[in-house]
């Protein structure tokens, strides 16, 4: 009797205890750069937008939602915490504060490429995973290599592996190449030329343009002269992360051939036509949270990063750090609404997943196209696999 | 829950049709709800030519009959109404109102209610039939999907594909009293006859799971692989079961197979190929015949059950989504 009442007095204790405890929080960061110059909008003129480039923040916001009615289901509260710096060199510090006062582990960075190793330096060995939504450079998957980095932004490796793939499957196999002077063109152009190298593609001829209208450049600025060629080739490839030059390609060629890359048909992380795999369900709460804005790449790489963070937390039944970083990086897969779930590659922790290549109104195709195999997963065959890889992370 | 003396007749006479089908119409139509051509393909069930084309209002998906089988209710997702088919004209007669986007829905016809999921704005709504106005919403995690009424009409359960659960609803409070994780994508339920098991197919992570309804915890799980087929490719979707709760039929979507189970054991029996990315299915009442409604391929699958064998395929209307037989 004596001891019936002292054990409904612990458990009552626990109870109230158990009461009083706020459920566990996993709180993301989301480390954006004031006057960010990528996310500046691209202008024809002062009034006339041809892109936006916002920040991806909505994207982080939407999945965020998303968790909402989860936390009671999983009695683990989800917050996202906007964190905006002033300069790159800013951005370190900023995620180590807020790691330490705000015992915030999971950021989902939107930062240049430039920015990502002094801050993977300072990581470096921390509990912290840093989630890359925005740069698509393949040097931070090769170079740079990164334990507490994961890339969730397709490679430009990966997406220009997904162009290739389907001109070859088309037997589009002759391109004619045009680079912008920009330092990402190049970039953009190597990554190119490498997935046409791989997949057998030819590059038939290659020219450098420069936008303007002086005459004594025109060799440079003149689309007709730019893609006059003394043979014949089946689509011309523009590099021109400017774009002012790309738009006023297409129907400018001397031949009538498509032009792809730049415009036209794009390979994307994202497309707001997208019809399978629940996509249409997903825009629409994108376009309602981000007042009729399209969902877009870097968006869709932020939200899948939040995404993957709260399916770590619903798997693993966990707020923990360490548990949740282990379910993310074992290769588990994440449904990222386009098709094969998605997962984390071990050797560079780069995600794999599909690229869609995509006109302004319709996703044409999504690659890995039908037919380019692979011993493993077919998603794979995109950017750098385990072999090509100089990044042995995870070994 | 005040009770009318007018509701307390139609319960008694929902009841007696419940228990009376004889007043089926037993016609054997094969109906076919069509998402982008928007209208309901009605086939003969011996020749299996196209005996009618009711146009509907946009996305037709899910679809039920009125327990006396002189209607034909059919959620319509992109203008947001279920349309009332009269089962004598085969024509729209009536457009009761839901919320976003409507997929799929149940029929409570002693509370004349309808359940359903509207799967752009996040909520289980309930639908008075005769006034035909939604008169409660429930939210649910992200994009719920499946709806299941419990036999009593006590409880509803809904799948959420973005939050990886299956909600338990009380439909007389109005509110959800408990949740359970289950598979990638949660999409569509099947009961056993025993009433034990909740069947729930995970598209995503490619299984069936089993729900002990009693406990409301996964006591098991099934996963699909078809010869020949990569795993990614296997998205479960449609289930159907056997009167005598032996046998499952579940359709595995992008790998364009129906998968056959063997219910007691658990065990997987056989694959039957059928065209690309079957969802809805089907069977018969006499369980001869399982009609599979292939997504990509515009057409419907017809199965012989005891042979497990396609027999033929009918071209339909564009992204053909489920089947609903009266017979």
């Amino acid at each position: 009797m004596v001891l019936g009442a002292a054990a409904i007095f612990i458990s009552f204790a626990t109870l109230v205890r158990a009461q009083d405890a706020p459920p566990p929080k996993v709180t993301i960061g989301f480390v954006d750069i004031d006057g960010d110059p990528r996310h500046e909008p691209i202008r024809a003129y002062e009034r006339m937008i041809l892109k936006a480039r916002e920040h991806p923040f909505v994207g982080a916001k939407v999945a965020i939602d998303e968790a909402q009615a989860l936390s009671r289901a999983l009695k683990i509260d989800f917050a996202l915490e906007r964190i905006t710096v002033k300069s790159a060199d800013a951005i370190a510090a900023a995620v180590m504060q807020a790691r330490e006062k705000g015992n915030i582990r999971f950021f989902v960075v939107d930062a240049p490429a430039d920015a990502f190793r002094p801050l993977a330096q300072a990581m470096k060995g921390r509990d912290v995973l840093l989630f890359n939504a925005t740069a698509a450079d393949d040097a931070l998957r090769r170079e740079l290599c990164s334990r507490e980095v994961v890339h969730t932004l397709p490679s430009l490796a990966m997406t220009t592996d997904g162009l290739v793939q389907h001109l070859v499957s088309r037997k589009w196999r002759d391109i004619l190449v045009l680079q912008g002077p920009e330092p990402a063109d190049a970039a953009m152009t190597r990554a190119f030329e490498a997935s046409a190298k791989k997949f057998g593609a030819r590059i038939v001829g290659k020219r450098d343009f420069k936008p303007g209208t002086d005459p004594r450049e025109r060799d440079q600025n003149n689309p007709l002269l730019l893609t006059t060629l003394n043979r014949d080739y089946d689509v011309v490839f523009i590099a021109d992360d400017a774009f002012d030059f790309a738009r006023a390609l297409p129907y400018r060629t001397q031949r009538a051939r498509p032009v792809i890359g730049a415009i036209d048909l794009e390979p994307v992380a994202w497309h707001w036509t997208y019809e399978r795999h629940g996509a249409p369900q997903l825009n629409s709460r994108f376009q309602r949270a981000a007042s009729g804005r399209r969902m877009e790449s870097q968006d869709w790489a932020a939200w899948i990063a939040v995404k993957m963070v709260v399916q770590a937390a619903l798997r693993t039944g966990s707020a923990d750090f360490a548990k949740l970083r282990g379910f993310i990086l074992a290769g588990n897969g994440f449904d990222g609404y386009k098709g094969l779930a998605v997962s984390v590659r071990p050797w560079d922790q780069q995600l794999r997943q599909a690229v869609f290549l995509a006109t302004p109104n319709a996703v044409i195709a999504s690659a890995p196209i039908d037919g380019f195999l692979h011993r493993v997963n077919t998603l794979d065959t995109l950017g750098d696999d385990e072999p090509e890889t100089p990044c042995k992370l995870n070994r | 829950m005040p009770v009318d003396r007018r509701s307390l007749c139609l319960a008694a006479l929902a009841i007696v049709l419940v228990i009376a089908p004889a007043a089926a119409n037993n016609t054997g139509l094969i109906f076919v709800s069509n998402e982008k051509s928007n209208n309901l393909i009605v086939l003969d069930p011996k020749t299996h030519k196209v005996v009618k084309d009711i146009k509907t209002s946009r996305r037709p998906r899910d679809m039920h009959f009125s327990a006396d089988r002189s209607q034909l209710y059919v959620a319509c997702g992109d203008d947001d109404v279920i349309e009332v088919i009269d089962m004598a004209k085969l024509e729209v007669v009536r457009r009761i109102p839901t919320g976003n986007s409507p997929e799929t829905f149940a029929i409570d016809e002693r509370r004349r209610r309808i359940y359903i999921a509207n799967e752009e704005s996040s909520t289980l709504a309930t639908i008075d039939i005769d006034k035909g106005i939604i008169v409660h919403e429930v939210p649910t995690a992200g994009e719920p999907e499946g709806v299941l009424l419990s036999e009593d009409g006590r409880i509803i359960y809904v799948t959420s594909e973005v939050g990886n659960l299956v909600h338990m609803v009380d439909t007389e409070g109005g509110h959800v009293i408990n949740d359970v994780v289950v598979g990638t994508r949660p999409r569509r339920f099947a009961v056993t006859p025993d009433r034990k098991e909740l069947w729930v197919t995970a598209e995503l992570s490619g299984e069936v799971y089993i729900i002990d309804r009693e406990k409301f915890v996964v006591s098991g799980k099934i996963e699909f692989l078809p010869p020949g087929m990569r795993k990614s490719d296997v998205t479960p979707v449609g289930l159907v079961m056997t009167a005598d709760g032996k046998t499952a039929f579940v359709t595995l979507g992008h790998a364009a197979h129906v998968a056959v189970v063997d219910v007691p054991t658990r065990r997987i029996t056989g694959y039957i190929l059928v065209g690309k990315r079957p969802w809805g299915i089907t069977l018969t009442r006499d369980e001869r015949t399982l009609y599979v409604a292939n997504g990509l391929g515009d057409d419907v699958t017809i199965i012989d059950v005891k042979s497990r064998k396609a027999l033929q395929s009918v071209p339909v209307g564009r992204v053909p989504w489920g089947v609903i037989i009266d017979d």
